[in-house]
């Protein structure tokens, strides 16, 4: 029954919508520790795509990259069969000369898990190689509109695996994972009004979490899956409120009449809630504030705008600045108050959430009005486009 | 086409999933395909006004902006919710309607250009929408008669990307309900 249900689960996977991992051109690694999985043993399918996803994923992870054979520092073995519906996948990670490998692992799993396993199996290499947390079996939610509404889908994070999960066909915006990976939150209009929804995986029961009067907006859960922060307009102009999921109590976080506030996000220790403001002179700017009250704290100033922060594993915030005429991709480090421009170009990038590798920001890029969700490296790799040209996508939110 | 088709049929199956993954407790009632539309309990408190503050869809399904209005679009500055005294006059036409039709309630979209964040934007509309609604109770209009909704930068009225449109799309409309 188990397996069964698993097997059933796997198509949706692999179910694409038209589209696929996006053409992936991945220049990464330079001068950086090399793997050579060309020993791997491949005879079908199953084995060509298990090979080919994990390769890109190490690839994509910016701490590896593509070996000579018998040069590469670390070596790649094993085999991945399909057998039926089955697939056995054999392999480990040896140092180049060891006699012992690194990490090894057996799967055998429903043939359209494959994915899955390939993005695990390159996370766990990663670290057993280098010691780095990588991203591969993260997921992302993220807007599209390829229906001609805007709807919330799903990808692996080399984009692969596309799957609609909403289908309001209205306005449906903002999507974000709790914590733990069960449920996605989002404001959509299909009630008529502006409400928040959260979305429960697998299975796609949905509750409407907040219809107060006015907006109903920016919700984003708490590290310990227990509260959210949202917009909320109902006392007045737009403010940032709290709210437990268990009984739906409120605490109205700021009080400012006649400023907006927006995009609200967590701490990593859920202590604070960084946020835009308007109440300096109307221009956005990230402001930081604890989640038991006080003043709000304003942590950014570069640019004429600050908008849509997302704090990321280690502490860094993450925001678009508008500089330029164009929005750019900033990080702030809090300890030091230091901004860094991260994207760059006559182009838009906007909507930044860091990957869980924390080093990895997923983002919109828009360029003559048509938007992609992209790939950005903190650490200087050329971005990667991650979505397929096939209507417009915005508002990437990682699982964390 | 084809990919709706395949869409639809992920769906029933995410709908299927759930049924085998519960044992069958509790059935998911399938909607014609049309996704996740069943609504489940709601944790969150509504303003208790129903009519007023209840959900659009039983007013007009296809949103407020679909029904053309009787009344003059008002226009807002870049970046501002301020109602301009050169705007102010379109309103005096809506406060005289909803004195001679006193059963009739008003809802003012706040909507934005598409200029900067969305999420700001969703604010932006808000506000906008909001000085439109203080306005109108400043002339004596019974606050539960004027409720507010803001699309942001979600629901364009022109769709070019220059100052031609975005004067257009930084607005409010009004509909009646």
């Amino acid at each position: 029954m188990l397996r069964k249900y698993f097997w059933v689960f796997g198509l949706l996977g692999l179910t694409v919508t038209g589209g696929s991992a996006a053409e992936i051109t991945i220049a990464k690694g330079t001068g950086r520790a090399t793997f050579d999985a060309s020993p791997f043993g491949i005879s079908d399918a199953v084995g060509k795509t298990f090979v080919t996803v994990l390769e890109n994923d190490l690839a994509r992870s910016g701490w590896l990259s593509r070996g000579g054979a018998g040069a590469a520092d670390f070596i790649i073995t094993g085999q991945a069969v399909g057998r039926g519906e089955g697939a056995v996948v054999d392999i480990r990670v040896a140092a180049r000369g060891g006699s012992r490998p690194l990490w090894s692992k057996v799967y055998r799993e429903p043939v359209s898990s494959i994915r899955r396993i390939a993005h695990e199996a390159a996370d766990a290499i990663l670290f057993a190689t280098t010691g780095k947390k990588g991203m591969a079996t993260a997921r992302l939610a993220m807007v599209g509109t390829g229906t001609g509404h805007k709807e919330i889908y799903l990808c692996d994070a080399d984009g692969g695996g596309l799957v609609q999960l909403t289908n309001h066909r209205n306005i449906t915006l903002a999507p974000e994972w709790s914590p733990d990976g069960r449920a996605i939150f989002y404001t959509s209009f299909f009630k008529g009004f502006p409400a928040l929804y959260r979305v429960l995986l697998p299975g796609g029961q949905l509750t409407r979490i907040s219809n107060f009067a006015g907006l109903n907006t920016g919700g984003a859960v708490s590290p310990d899956g227990r509260q959210i922060a949202l917009i909320l307009s109902k006392d007045g102009n737009p403010e940032l409120y709290i709210m437990n999921l268990a009984d739906g109590a409120l605490a109205r976080l700021t009080r400012s009449p006649g400023a907006n506030e927006a995009s609200p996000c967590w701490s990593p220790d859920g202590r604070q809630i960084a946020y835009v403001s308007d109440q300096v002179n109307r221009q956005p700017r990230i402001y930081v504030i604890n989640r038991s009250g006080g003043q709000g704290q304003r942590v950014t100033r570069s640019g004429s705008q600050n908008v849509a922060p997302n704090w990321g594993p280690h502490g860094q915030l993450t925001y678009a600045t508008l500089t330029g005429g164009r929005f750019q991709i900033y990080v702030l480090d809090p300890a030091t108050g230091e901004e860094r421009q991260i994207s760059s170009g006559n182009v838009d990038f906007e909507d930044p959430c860091w990957a869980p590798d924390g080093r990895h920001i997923a983002c919109t890029r828009t360029e003559n009005y048509r938007s992609q969700v992209v790939l950005l490296d903190t650490m200087g790799d050329p971005y990667i486009v991650l979505t397929d040209g096939k209507g417009d996508w915005t508002s990437p939110n990682w699982t964390k | 086409m084809k990919s709706a088709v395949m869409l639809k049929s992920v769906l029933l199956l995410v709908l299927a999933i759930s049924v085998v993954s519960t044992g069958c407790k509790k059935k998911p009632k399938a909607n014609g395909g049309a996704g996740f539309d069943e609504m489940g309990n709601v944790i969150g408190q509504d303003m208790g006004d129903g009519g007023l503050y209840g959900y659009g869809d039983a007013m007009n399904p296809d949103g407020m902006a679909a029904a053309a209005s009787q009344f003059e679009t008002l226009y807002f500055d870049y970046d501002s919710s301020i109602v301009s005294p050169s705007e102010r006059g379109k309103l005096d036409a809506i406060v005289e309607f909803l004195r001679a039709n006193p059963q009739s309630s008003l809802v003012v979209e706040g909507h934005c250009d598409e200029r900067g964040s969305n999420e700001y934007n969703l604010a932006l509309g808000e506000r906008r929408a909001q000085s439109v609604r203080a306005y109108l109770l400043g002339m004596g209009v019974e606050p539960g008669r004027v409720t507010t909704k803001s699309y942001g930068e979600e629901n364009p009225a022109a769709l070019g990307h220059d100052e031609g449109a975005w004067r257009l799309n930084r607005r409010a409309q009004f509909s009646l309900y």
